[in-house]
């Protein structure tokens, strides 16, 4: 059994004494002082090389394929997602072309569209599909510390897709409560989907919880003990600081969810009373009683929170190495924007109930939470600040990563704006369940991140395909998406201030109806444009595979190692037989006296003697 | 794959120090059985019952898991997590307090 | 546990020390194992999954109007006619303490390679775990047949049974887990695997007696999480 795991590759594994030759006073005496880095602690990492298709492509133990594999079926997922997004809008815009739709429906597409965007689309593929492709290339691993675990953590996530999707298909079809999932009503007759709907909502989000338990074990041991020599966590990419960070948030985060979720399906199944008050059904009182509903929005919110900045991050870290690499220019403030990352972090555990302001919890909460949420504006502008002093008289590429990455500061300055107003409890009061609150969080964690994630694509793809994306269309990708994403919701704002409440089917005969009919169209028509624009990225990554132009090593002429690898694709085990050696940070762009205007990550000091590096 | 390779042995404890730490917990324990023997009633309950668990969790964190011995690194990372439990606790508290009280006050006192 | 030694590394100790492996490179937890940090983190993600659980159980308790059960006598056990209270969980928690002993000691004489020895403590940490769960079926079906189930309960608050139930039935579901994985680390143990350093079978690893380590540090949660189950849930 155990000759399966011998090295297959022809790498040797290395002893600590061969790695160590380099250093000071070792074997060979050509190395610099000045170039000298600590031995090696970890001795190398045996991989199991897949030999037969099943092994290489479906339950594969390479991060690399995993990533993929995460990828591509969070993508599938998010555009079900789309497609939802799509039914609501025609009901919106449209009522009499939706005559299909019930408001059942209605209410199950949205659950459904909630859920899948922030879960099972935007959670999965930042964490599981761009951390397990970068996180070891970034840190300079051979892989994630532990790959079968790895690889298990990807089936569960789909298993958990198959029984969220499963349930569009049992009698009653999926829940209709909200993405929130709010008991009592959740569970109760009348609410689409609270028999079978419910129960399979809360085991997929069960399952997926245990998956990505596995996934982001993984992914924190793999930062925190697998780094290679000289990598030290102050020198490691903002992408690998935001991915990091937001998986420890979800491993603290997700056992509120996973508590919550199994409480509440002990209520549906088993008919226990945690979240069930005492409650009369026409006239009758159910058998429930004595339970608190208060309680699980607070346990969902603990999570739900969390899980905005587990969306955020990634995005913060991911956007901060696009901007830096296509404008030529280091980060501004790199320790003060890792440091604002970890404090965000942190401060999100406290922030929880300024999405229960109307909840009916203890009124000085209030108090409390709006001056947290106030609190962590502050790192979140810092950021901002940061990123728009790294493009000031940078070099800039404006080419279709840097408009993504344009088009996220802008969009997320505006959604963070309208957070200020959320956060303060008096202007939410009259904001909360409108429009307003729509805009918000779709502005703020719904297109910023996904301009993020476009802009990663077409950055990383020459490394993952070997291949660059086509330009031309990728800006016509752009521009539909941006202008379009705008039109949908900056008018949701308006319509917000006037009063339209959200989650409503339709308007009837209401006051606002006059005013609000034609931007609904409005908007209907731009989401339908932005939904379709999407195909283009699909035409334009089928287009690639086959006829693109071949992208050849290192060709944004970036610094960090994931661009470093001896063959392009990456192949298993990343690095052939050496692990690199780190010796400064990735940004070193534009370095006055240096031969070319990027210094990769792995040239060491003697070779940049004339430079005026920043010693990192 | 291992950090500790053939050579370098992390030393072990001597079997006493084991021996103390689980000597001490079963007398806690008893003193936490004798809380409720003794039916110690209102904030001597609470403080016992309290202070007999915290000790005996924390003797078990520092020597049965090692954490006394662990780095600082390890030990902080650890810890510092707890503030948002602390917090959700606290808050949990006032939000009990709250609900009981407007039960009482609508279902109760607005009853009658 | 104590400071390894690393090649080109000199530990400092205490917060100076915490700094400098914070900001060294490779490693931030010097001279852990993989898998003793992954389960470190596993367990700080557990210790919330149980928070949530006690503190959603203080809620509910805290915020139901009709009288919470007197714990003290729900769970008394009679010795010939007379009641004593609490007799089963105080002998629960000490055989769950006596195996969390027997546990630190076989992590002991594991990195003494001590193989025999380390087998059969291991082994009576297993049948300590089995004898706690065992007790907890007969705590569970006592209070079943008396008319306690999770959806109502003679005594009093319909949310004793719900909580009891569901916090006690995770835990022991937790410690059943762990004592499969104690028999199977017996098992291990006895054939010698951390000796000569045989791979896992899912995992490329060589076996090395911090496993040993490693599952003793899940038990000690698993115990850990007693403490507080017995604290909040038994006594208070």
């Amino acid at each position: 059994m155990s000759d399966e795991y011998e090295n297959k590759t022809g790498y040797q594994a290395q002893s600590s004494e061969t790695i160590s030759s380099g250093g000071r006073g070792g074997g060979s005496g050509t190395v610099p002082d000045a170039d000298h880095v600590r031995p090696a602690e970890i001795p190398e990492q045996d991989l199991y090389h897949g030999h037969s298709f099943i092994t290489k492509w479906v339950f594969c133990q390479d991060a690399k394929v995993i990533g993929v594999q995460y990828f591509l079926l969070a993508t599938f997922t998010g555009i079900i997602g789309l497609i939802l997004s799509w039914l609501m809008r025609l009901q919106l815009g449209f009522p009499e072309a939706a005559g299909f739709m019930t408001a059942e429906h209605y209410y199950q597409f949205v659950t459904m569209h909630g859920m899948i965007m922030v879960v099972y689309f935007l959670t999965a593929l930042f964490l599981g599909g761009f951390g397990n492709y970068l996180i070891p290339l970034m840190v300079g691993s051979r892989d994630m510390v532990f790959p079968y675990l790895n690889m298990v953590s990807f089936w569960s996530f789909f298993v958990a897709v198959v029984v969220l999707l499963a349930s569009f298909f049992v009698p009653g079809g999926p829940t209709g409560a909200g993405w929130t999932l709010y008991p009592p009503q959740a569970i109760l007759e009348g609410t689409p989907g609270s028999g079978m709907g419910i129960l399979l909502m809360c085991i997929s989000l069960i399952l997926f919880v245990a998956g990505f338990t596995m996934g982001g074990l993984n992914y924190m041991i793999t930062v925190l003990q697998a780094r290679t020599r000289g990598m030290t966590l102050m020198r490691m990419p903002l992408t690998v600081w935001g991915i990091f960070t937001a998986t420890i948030l979800a491993m603290l985060a997700f056992p509120a969810l996973l508590v919550g979720g199994l409480m509440m399906t002990l209520d549906n199944v088993l008919g226990t009373s945690f979240f069930m008050p005492t409650i009369l059904k026409a006239g009758e009182v159910l058998e429930y009683g004595g339970g608190s509903p208060i309680l699980f929005q607070h346990l969902f919110w603990f999570f739900g929170h969390p899980e905005v900045y587990i969306v955020a991050l990634p995005a913060f870290g991911i956007v901060s190495d696009l901007i830096s690499v296509h404008a030529r220019k280091n980060i501004f403030g790199y320790r003060m924007m890792v440091w604002a990352i970890v404090g965000i972090g942190g401060l999100s555990f406290f922030v929880w109930a300024h999405h229960m302001y109307v909840s009916g919890m203890n009124p000085w909460f209030g108090f409390f939470f709006a001056t947290t949420t106030l609190i962590i504006a502050i790192p979140t502008a810092m950021k901002v600040y940061n990123w728009i002093l790294t493009l000031w008289r940078g070099n800039i590429r404006l080419n279709v990563v840097m408009l993504w990455c344009l088009g996220f500061i802008v969009t997320f300055v505006n959604g963070g704006i309208t957070g200020l107003f959320l956060g303060n409890v008096t202007v939410d009061v009259p904001l909360s369940d409108t429009y307003f609150v729509i805009a918000h969080f779709h502005m703020v964690m719904g297109i910023a991140p996904l301009m993020v994630i476009m802009g990663a694509v077409y950055h990383w793809f020459p490394l993952v395909a070997g291949r660059f994306l086509d330009e031309k269309l990728g800006k016509w990708h752009f521009w539909l998406t941006f202008l379009g994403a705008y039109s949908i919701y900056f008018p949701m704002h308006y319509l917000g201030f006037i009063g339209v409440p959200r989650r409503y089917f339709e308007m009837y005969d209401s006051p606002y109806v006059t005013s609000a009919v034609g931007m609904n169209e409005f908007i209907s028509v731009a989401a339908f444009i932005v939904g379709a624009a999407q195909l283009i990225l699909i035409y334009n990554i089928i287009r690639t595979l086959k006829i693109g132009k071949p992208a050849g090593h290192n060709p944004w002429q970036a610094n960090s190692l994931e661009w470093l690898t001896p063959s392009v694709p990456p192949e298993h085990g990343n690095w052939g037989e050496k692990l690199p050696v780190v010796h400064r940070w990735p940004y070193d762009f534009s370095v006055p006296g240096a031969k070319e205007d990027f210094i990769t990550q792995t040239t060491p000091p003697s070779e940049v003697t004339e430079t005026e590096v920043e010693k990192t | 794959m291992g950090i500790m390779s053939e050579k370098e042995q992390s030393t072990t404890h001597k079997i006493g120090i084991y021996l103390w730490i689980w000597g001490l917990l079963f007398v806690l324990s008893f003193f936490s059985y004798m809380v409720d023997w003794y039916q110690l009633q209102g904030l001597l309950r609470w403080s016992l019952i309290l202070i007999f668990m915290f000790l005996k969790a924390g003797l078990i964190m520092a020597f049965f898991m090692h954490l006394f011995w662990e780095r600082y690194a390890l030990v902080n990372v650890l810890l510092w997590p707890m503030t948002a439990i602390g917090c959700f606790i606290f808050l949990m508290v006032a939000e009990f307090q709250y609900t009981v009280f407007t039960r009482l006050f609508y279902f109760v006192v607005g009853g009658q | 546990m104590s400071d390894p030694k690393i090649e080109g590394y000199e530990f400092k100790p205490g917060f100076k020390g915490m700094a400098q492996d914070t900001g060294s490179d490779q490693t931030m937890f010097k001279g852990v194992h993989w898998g003793k940090a992954m389960m470190w983190i596993f367990l700080l993600s557990h210790t919330f999954i149980f928070s949530c659980f006690l503190i959603s159980y203080m809620k509910g308790r805290g915020s139901t109007l009709i009288d919470w059960p007197n714990t003290s006598e729900v769970f008394s056990l009679h010795v010939g006619s007379t009641p004593v209270p609490l007799l089963l969980i105080a002998i629960m928690t000490f055989v769950l303490i006596t195996s969390s002993g027997t546990m630190a000691l076989a992590v002991k004489y594991g990195y003494e390679k001590n193989r025999k020895m380390c087998g059969w403590l291991i082994l009576a940490t297993a049948i300590g775990g089995l004898t706690f769960v065992g007790m907890q079926a007969f705590e569970w079906s006592k209070l079943i047949h008396e008319g306690v189930r999770p959806w109502e309960n003679p005594f009093g608050a319909k949310q004793f049974g719900s909580f009891f139930f569901m916090i006690t039935g995770f835990h022991g579901t937790h410690v059943s887990i762990g004592v499969i994985f104690l028999f199977i680390y017996a098992y291990k143990t006895f054939k010698g695997h951390y000796d000569e350093g045989k791979r896992g079978w899912f995992t490329t690893m060589k076996g090395n007696y911090v496993e040993i380590e490693i599952l003793g540090l899940y038990w000690h949660f698993v115990d850990l999480v007693w403490v507080f189950i017995f604290a909040f849930f038994y006594l208070w």
